[in-house]
């Protein structure tokens, strides 16, 4: 009976300072002796479970919230976020992953009914940097990119990573050649770009000249199939959405943005095309287009009313017909304006 | 992580037979050439087939693959695309997956020793995986691999789950999950009435299954055949009568003399431990189901061989995979499921009883016994009808615990139903590989397809009604509507049957009151 000589189990503070020691350890011992680092190392590894463990439940047991907040409390009170976040290349694979979920759950976990997670990373917005550049590191980009899209579901901290430099970097870190972290990197970028509207709408529209030169140019026009699809479904997310409907008019009265549509409807991949259709329509339906967009729509007036005539979804959908149909009506109705 | 030392691009890549495929994704041998021509298995899977969310199982799969570090899990190496394709680099396993083993070369099931070696390393990556919150959902043996040294390897996580990653951004951390995933033969009762939600346990039923299947060459009910009408076909009163599918089969394919001796054979072919061990895993309630990590303590897994012995006893003689697709050169599994484009299918009879027999070491199906069910060829106007008798009748709903029906048709399908009735005709063994596997997509093909269907009504209904033009519009019209209805019914039995359930625990507590009661009295 092993458990009768247990000691008392540890209080969730207790686990939160003991890592915490451990990780300072890990920080600062990196070159001490072999076997005691190790043992160190294993102990570290069995307290992040620990944590994890007490946030999540186990097989045995639900979490408790009052358990769940005390940890919390603790985590936040110093700086255990950041020795967990810096010391995490050093953990093992698995002490990684539950480092991560720990962080994730963390952010969502209320104290006194607040989100203390959000105030610790708005006095702490430099681990933000920290995370965005772990995209530049195979190893740990899963961790970090699982990480930073928990921290950005705080709404100021996404507006920090967007007005940050950082924003620039998401062009390359999505079209990296590794499937898995150009992924993580892509779902990352759209949460940025559609989670908290307003601070959405007001990013886009303070930087709205270089935004969107870099995304037509970078990801519209890439040579990589995937970046193109993701990027022109993300486009019609994003115009599409009531908050951005100043940057949308903005959008659709360019005639090089159009261009680049009807490019993308001429695309071999059905996915593209329907997604590059939502957003032409926008092109098509708007009642103010200026003369430029007019003249270009009636120049390629047959080919496009051809085009659309054989243009379909490959299931059935209501909602696209009515779409085309529109489309469909409005370019045949065009008619010069700049002669009168 | 080794996967810094494969590079992620097409050209260090040399292509040289196909081993696998399946609807959007096909599995090459290739060879790493910057080290030392390395032999690796490559999957290559098609971005730009038609299923919407293909995108987001694609990075779940090669997302959750590599974060696991398991000797018994299939990682990949490295994933990059090319063109519109995706290519995940894989180690390769020479000797294939456990479904190609049993159909080349061991059609009547896997000696028990081997059976219990190769149940317990997928058991072990059972038991990571649900350790990480992982579930697998979709355990078979054509996703365990086997490597030419005996290791063992469970892939496939094309439609696994985390329950740390809940796909609604609503983010409640819940075990449990609604969409409908996994291969017909090997999903369990709550898999398939997924509104009660399902966890980890349905993971050990599927476990138990292909215990089945490697200790008798298939899953159970398997022999069924497989068209499009298969789950009909199990309705059939007439064949509910046998207690016995394995055996029923045995009786029907194979001349009597020999299934007689194949039966004796059979019978005693398993030890105790082994059908306790799967019967624990096939319990109905799935909390009665063990967990991998105490399954892993049953007897039947101690006392192991080592993986030599798989070389020894399984692999040796086995034709190379290259050969064993020539010979049946189906795909690999069911496990990708749109465009099979056979236009309106199908009878789809839902089976949620199963009652597993350890005698005869096979599952038993639990139909409803009284439905009324002709299987002689049908109109759409009888089979409207019949329908409506079936799944309005009220004592059929209160059985509906065990059963659920949903159906569409299919004139074509009465055909081979009719004509599948003749099992004698058919040599089941040659015809198991090439057939099995078709007519598991094709049932996975039509539950889609119903539910797609179901979706459509809804549609509709909510913009204006549809017009009535010509006739065919008018067929198609009321076959819509069935389909409606039967999603209507559907919902009311799954309250039902909720109902039932908040009932029944009222009642318990109720009974435990007046024990209670009675108790006091008494002292």
């Amino acid at each position: 009976m092993k458990g009768l000589f247990k000691s008392k189990p540890k209080t969730p503070a207790e686990v939160v300072r003991q890592t915490r020691d451990l990780l300072v350890y890990a920080d600062m011992n990196w070159n001490s002796r072999e076997t005691k680092r190790e043992e160190k190392m294993a102990e570290l590894s069995k307290l992040i479970r620990e944590l994890k463990s007490i946030l999540y439940g186990n097989s045995e047991s639900e979490p408790v919230t009052e358990a769940c907040a005390q940890l919390t409390q603790e985590f936040f009170k110093e700086n255990t976020l950041r020795l967990l976040i810096i010391c995490l290349p050093k953990l093992n694979l698995e002490a990684r992953k539950d480092a991560t979920q720990v962080v994730a759950n963390l952010q969502r976990q209320q104290v006194h009914s607040r989100l203390i997670a959000s105030d610790h990373l708005e006095a702490n917005k430099d681990l933000m940097d920290i995370l965005i550049s772990g995209y530049e590191n195979m190893d740990i980009a899963l961790h970090y990119g699982a990480m930073l899209r928990e921290c950005i579901r705080h709404q100021s901290i996404a507006r920090y990573v967007l007005e940050s430099d950082h924003m620039k970097k998401f062009f390359d870190y999505i079209q990296l050649p590794n499937f898995d972290i150009a992924s993580d990197a892509s779902a990352t970028f759209k949460e940025l770009l559609t989670r908290h509207k307003s601070t959405v709408a007001e990013f886009l529209t303070k930087n709205y000249d270089w935004f969107f030169a870099e995304f037509n140019s970078k990801l519209l026009e890439s040579a990589n199939y995937i970046t193109r699809r993701q990027a022109i479904k993300l486009l019609g997310d994003m115009l599409l959405d009531r908050s951005n409907s100043s940057v949308m008019m903005r959008y659709v009265s360019s005639k090089d943005n159009l261009r680049i549509m009807m490019n993308l409807l001429r695309e071999s991949s059905k996915n593209i095309q329907i997604e590059a259709f939502h957003v032409f329509k926008l092109f098509a339906a708007n009642q103010n287009k200026p003369p430029e967009i007019v003249s270009i729509l009636i120049a390629n007036r047959s080919k496009l009313l051809r085009f659309f005539s054989d243009f379909k979804m490959d299931k059935e959908n209501e909602q696209f017909e009515a779409d085309k149909a529109q489309v469909i009506k409005e370019i045949a109705a065009l008619e010069p304006r700049d002669r009168p | 992580m080794g996967s810094c030392m494969y590079p992620v691009e097409r050209g260090a890549y040399k292509l040289l037979s196909e081993i696998g495929s399946g609807v959007s994704a096909v599995v090459y041998k290739a060879q790493c050439l910057p080290l030392n021509s390395t032999v690796v298995a490559i999957k290559v899977i098609d971005l730009e087939r038609s299923r919407p969310n293909l995108l987001d199982d694609v990075r779940r799969e090669t997302k959750a693959m590599s974060l696991l570090s398991h000797p018994n899990i299939l990682t990949a190496h490295c994933s990059f695309t090319v063109g519109r394709h995706l290519w995940v680099v894989m180690p390769y396993m020479a000797a294939g997956s456990l479904h190609s083993i049993l159909s080349s070369s061991f059609p009547h099931g896997l000696p028990e020793p081997s059976i219990a070696l190769l149940l317990k390393h997928t058991l072990l990556a059972l038991h990571y995986l649900h350790a990480q919150g992982l579930l697998h959902r979709d355990i078979k043996a054509s996703n365990i691999l086997l490597d030419s040294n005996g290791s063992v390897k469970l892939a496939d996580f094309g439609v696994s789950a985390s329950i740390y990653e809940p796909l609604s951004s609503a983010a409640t951390f819940s075990p449990f999950f609604n969409d409908l995933v996994g291969t017909p033969y090997w999903m369990a009762p709550e898999v398939i009435h997924s509104h009660v939600g399902y966890g980890f346990k349905a993971d050990i039923w599927s476990f138990g299954i292909t215990a089945l299947e490697l200790a008798h060459g298939r899953p159970p009910l398997s022999h069924l055949p497989p068209s499009k009408s298969l789950v009909i076909r199990i309705t059939n009163r007439f064949r509910l009568n046998h207690d016995d599918h394995y055996h029923h089969h045995q009786y029907h394919y194979l001349d009597d003399e020999d299934a007689k001796k194949k039966n004796k054979k059979n019978k005693k072919k398993f030890s105790k431990g082994f059908k306790d061990m799967v019967a624990s895993c096939l319990a109905q309630d799935p909390s009665k189901r063990p967990s991998a990590e105490k399954l892993l303590k049953h007897p039947f897994f101690k006392n192991c061989k080592s993986p030599d012995h798989l070389v020894r006893h399984v692999l040796q003689g086995l034709p190379v995979i290259e050969e064993r697709l020539k010979e049946s050169p189906s795909s690999v599994d069911g496990d990708d499921d749109d465009n099979n484009g056979s236009g309106g299918v199908t009878k789809i009879r839902r089976i949620s009883g199963w009652n597993f027999n350890e005698d005869i070491f096979g599952l038993n199906p639990v139909f409803p016994c009284e439905k009324k069910e002709d299987p002689s060829p049908i109109s759409s106007s009888f089979y409207s009808s019949s329908f409506l008798e079936g799944g309005g009748n009220d004592g059929d709903r209160k059985r509906d615990d065990h059963v659920k029906v949903r159906e569409e048709e299919n004139k074509k399908d009465d055909e081979i139903h009719e004509e599948g009735n003749d099992p004698g005709l058919l040599g089941w063994k040659s015809r198991t590989a090439e057939t099995l596997v078709p007519g598991l997509i094709s049932l996975l093909n039509s539950l889609s397809l119903e539910k797609e269907m179901v979706m459509n009504v809804l549609e509709s209904c909510r913009g204006e009604g549809m017009g009535i033009g010509d006739w065919e519009s008018k067929e198609e019209e009321r076959e819509q509507r069935l389909v409606d209805m039967v999603g209507k019914l559907q919902r009311t039995v799954d309250g039902l049957t909720i109902q039932l359930k908040g009932e029944s625990a009222k009642n318990a507590a109720l009974e435990k009151e007046l024990q209670g009661l009675k108790d006091k009295n008494l002292t």
